[in-house]
């Protein structure tokens, strides 16, 4: 008896690192988390980032505005429409420039539309991280698709669209567009109810993300985490609602919240949003306000010296830019505020004690993108 | 002579035997692939043959011509030896497989027995894949797949042994006769068996949802994340050849094996097998992963139990009716 | 105890429920195309890659100084009428981004994007595109589609 204690204080165990990343099938992009682990216990995590750094807030120094909106689609480029739309009100905010009402409209139908196929690929890939494999995110893929037809007819590309202008948009809605979208409105309404059955009341979905990664109200506000993330946990905080832009003040819609702050109610708060997201753009289509919304691309704008910052809620949560201006036509600074970054830097406080099927569980509910985080 | 011409005969049962499982390993694949695609609103495969029949075949020349690539700090012998082990029981495992009341290799008379036990050899592969490759996400996953494999095995026996209750046999030919007027599902014991049966078959072969052990986006790829080609392609043959297996002792054991009216024995057990096959595959492209002490506390806090209760009130109906 | 069940029935329900969508997804048409032989049709505002009609240049070089990336550069020269006309149009397709800001600021629609999409190619000097080359995108034309 004696001798096998002697032995067995012998077999000692020890923690280990495991590189998660840069290159992993649920990393989403190239992050790299660099993962201490006690057997299956994850014990803590560092963020290692940059490995898509291409200098956006250095390019836009040498370009103008205009020039400048093409980068914002390659932020976050799961919602290219909602990054043109924060950047061109910044812009028109520095300069002073008024929008006249459709291009108001327009501007909210497409991003809300971009929020739905942004919403829709963060729950399939959520769900996918959960080991779904792949059915729910072609579900979720065939849905965004529609959108993503749209997109193109509208604007003539299907994932970086360039889309608004400085003072309006680049094209107007044409009768087809909007049959389609009243169409899409239909389709998505029915849609919602399948992804109820497959995702939503699994038991093993259930049991996959309840109190995993509980994040608290606290902590979610510490560290500057907004969007879905932040209301999951509880926080009515939403920039349509609370700082209306681009007339969401005209608009009826509720904000979703979650109780326990869990990857089950970022996933619920992301599945209600799209249903709101339906209901304002059933609201701004059927209200559309006569008018010409374009703007000629080729307009310059002379930067009036100052600054200006302007945020809005992306379907990550609170995407910002600062601009200064300096009497050229170039900018002297811009600042992107990205959402995911400040999503992401609650990582290291979630995954502590979880399980690694738990850290990729959690990755997949904040639902990050890479491009806006290294930008 | 005789012993000669024994040995031939034999033999000859042995390729028969290999060809079919190659044959039916790669009809396999092909049709995991065509269900997941329907599933999920796409073709499949459809360029190589008639709907991309023959693509496992494209696949398999393809993996053949490929370089193995081994880990520099491998542990070789173990390493190299781990598909074998993942093929050859799964291979051994078909020769108390009744096809037909004589198309069977050989009737063992403790033929279950032989079969529950040649078929969880196979998790030393997995084992010594994950071991050999000295890498952490294989070893994770050789750590849960083995840890899943012995909890299943027990409910797995649990529902079998409640099957050899009615049957009165251990071999595979007298449960199949046994079945020759009621399958064995209908009585309402057996029925539960089934269900625990195949969900701890499902959790045996490593398939989703319990497909932890290679968990793709959490452990990459799990124990075989180091290797390529042909030994890549042996892991492959070696779970769908398993797969195959527990779906023909299901048919065998609770649904009549080759026992059915009109059609050759040989087309029953073949439907029968391959529709337990489409259910499996259908489960497994619907769910989402469970987590791995989930998984554990499923077998040791519900099927376990459920699967003991289940035997006790098997034979207490059995002790009544005899 | 009836709870222990109850919870398993309710698991059980719900997986089920979960088996059905999928089932019913089985039947539904397919969405995915056979690639290479059906295509998408593209829309009609698709930007492709850059695409110049040359006799209705004019020479102004807005596409140029509008091009976010700088992909596009332009020489011209002067004709026996002392009227500009293109001497050169490169077109950078390695940097371009195809945002479409060159045909939007066209003031004679002269610069356009087509409708090709298809631009892999093996070799990177099939990137760098004289644009006055009435041949420059037969390479990246699929034999398929002809």
């Amino acid at each position: 008896m004696e001798t096998a204690l002697k032995e067995s204080k012998c077999i000692t165990t020890e923690e280990f690192l495991i590189n998660m990343g840069p290159q992993h099938p649920s990393t989403h992009g190239v992050l790299y988390l660099e993962l201490k682990l006690d057997g299956e216990v994850a014990l803590g995590c560092t963020v290692h980032l940059g490995y898509l750094h291409r200098g956006m807030e250095k390019i836009a120094e040498s370009r103008t505005l205009t020039q400048f909106i093409p980068f914002t689609d390659r932020l976050d480029y799961i919602a290219s429409m909602n990054n043109n739309l924060a950047f061109v009100l910044a812009a028109e905010k520095l300069l002073g420039l008024e929008v006249n009402a459709r291009a108001k409209y327009i501007r909210v139908v497409i991003a809300e539309l971009n929020r739905i196929a942004s919403h829709l690929l963060g729950i399939g890939c959520f769900a996918q991280d959960l080991g779904a494999f792949a059915t729910p995110l072609f579900y979720c893929f065939r849905d965004r698709e529609k959108i993503v037809d749209i997109f193109n007819e509208l604007c003539g590309n299907r994932l970086t669209y360039n889309y608004m202008r400085i003072g309006g948009v680049q094209f107007d809605f044409t009768k087809e567009i909007e049959i389609k979208i009243k169409e899409f409105i239909k389709y998505m309404s029915n849609k919602v109810n399948d992804y109820e059955w497959l995702l939503s009341g699994n038991v093993i979905f259930l049991a996959r993300t309840k109190n995993v990664g509980v994040l608290l109200k606290e902590v979610a506000i510490n560290y500057g985490v907004t969007g879905p993330n932040l209301r999951a946990s509880g926080v009515k905080w939403d920039l349509r609602k609370d700082e209306p832009y681009s007339g969401y003040e005209n608009f009826q819609f509720d904000i979703p919240t979650g109780i326990n702050g869990d990857s089950w109610d970022r996933y619920k708060v992301k599945l209600e949003e799209i249903k709101e997201s339906l209901k304002i753009i059933e609201q701004a289509i059927g209200a559309l306000p006569e008018g010409d919304p374009t703007v000629k691309a080729g307009r310059q704008h002379k930067l009036p010296v100052g600054e200006a910052y302007m945020r809005s809620e992306n379907p990550r949560g609170e995407l910002g830019f600062y601009i200064a201006g300096d009497g050229s036509f170039n900018p002297y600074r811009l600042k992107i505020r990205p959402p995911s970054f400040s999503n992401l830097s609650v990582i290291a406080e979630l995954v502590k004690g979880c399980k690694i099927a738990d850290v990729v569980c959690i990755l997949g509910s904040l639902d990050i993108v890479m491009g806006e985080i290294d930008r | 002579m005789v012993k000669f011409l024994d040995i031939i005969f034999n033999t000859g049962i042995g390729v028969a035997l290999l060809g079919f499982i190659s044959a039916s390993a790669m009809f396999l694949i092909w049709w995991e692939r065509k269900v997941s695609a329907w599933i999920q609103n796409r073709f499949g495969p459809m360029r190589v043959g008639w709907h991309g029949l023959l693509q496992p075949i494209a696949d398999a020349v393809k993996l053949l011509l490929k370089e193995n690539i081994s880990p520099a700090s491998a542990d070789k012998l173990v390493w190299w030896l781990a598909p074998f082990f993942a093929v050859v029981p799964a291979v051994m495992a078909f020769i108390c497989m009744p096809f037909d009341k004589n198309l069977i290799a050989r009737d063992l008379n403790t033929g279950v027995l032989f079969m529950i036990a040649i078929t969880s050899i196979c998790v030393f592969g997995i084992f010594m894949a994950g071991w050999g490759s000295n890498n952490k996400y294989s070893l994770l996953s050789a750590m849960r797949a083995v840890a899943q494999i012995i909890s299943y095995e027990i409910p797995l026996t649990l529902s079998v042994l409640t099957v050899l209750m009615f049957a009165n046999s251990l071999s595979m030919q007298d449960i199949v006769r046994a079945q020759s007027k009621y399958w064995f599902i209908v009585y309402p014991n057996l029925t539960i068996a089934f269900i625990i049966y195949i969900i701890s078959a499902t959790a045996e072969v490593n398939r989703a949802p319990f497909d932890i052990s290679e968990a793709e986006s959490e452990l990459v790829a799990g124990f075989h994340t180091e290797y390529s080609g042909m030994k890549f392609a042996m892991f492959f043959i070696g779970e769908y050849t398993n797969f195959f297996i527990i779906s023909a002792i299901a048919a065998t054991l609770f649904l009549g094996g080759w026992q059915g009216p009109f059609l050759p024995p040989v087309v029953w057990f073949l439907l029968k097998t391959y529709a337990i096959v489409f259910l499996l595959m259908w489960v497994r492209w619907t769910f989402p992963r469970v987590r791995v002490d989930q998984l554990m506390a499923f077998a040791w806090k519900v099927l376990t139990p459920i699967a003991f209760v289940n035997l006790l009130i098997a034979g207490l109906f059995l002790i009544k009716t005899r | 105890m009836k709870k222990y069940f109850q919870n398993i029935a309710i698991g059980a329900l719900s997986l089920i429920k979960g088996l059905v969508v999928t089932f019913k997804n089985i039947f539904c048409p397919k969405i995915t195309l056979q690639y290479p032989s059906e295509r998408q049709s593209m829309a009609e505002r698709f930007r492709g890659l850059v695409d110049l009609r040359v006799n209705k240049c004019i020479v102004c070089s807005q596409c140029v100084r509008i091009c976010p990336t700088a992909c596009l550069s332009l020489s011209a020269k002067l004709t026996e009428e002392k009227k500009k006309a293109l001497e050169s149009f490169k077109y950078n397709m390695e940097l371009c981004c195809f945002c479409g800001l060159c045909e939007q600021v066209c003031p004679v629609s002269a610069v356009y994007l087509n409708k090709i999409y298809e631009v892999a190619s093996f070799n990177r000097q099939d990137l760098y595109i004289d644009l006055l080359n009435p041949e420059k995108y037969v390479k990246f034309v699929n034999p398929a589609v002809k």
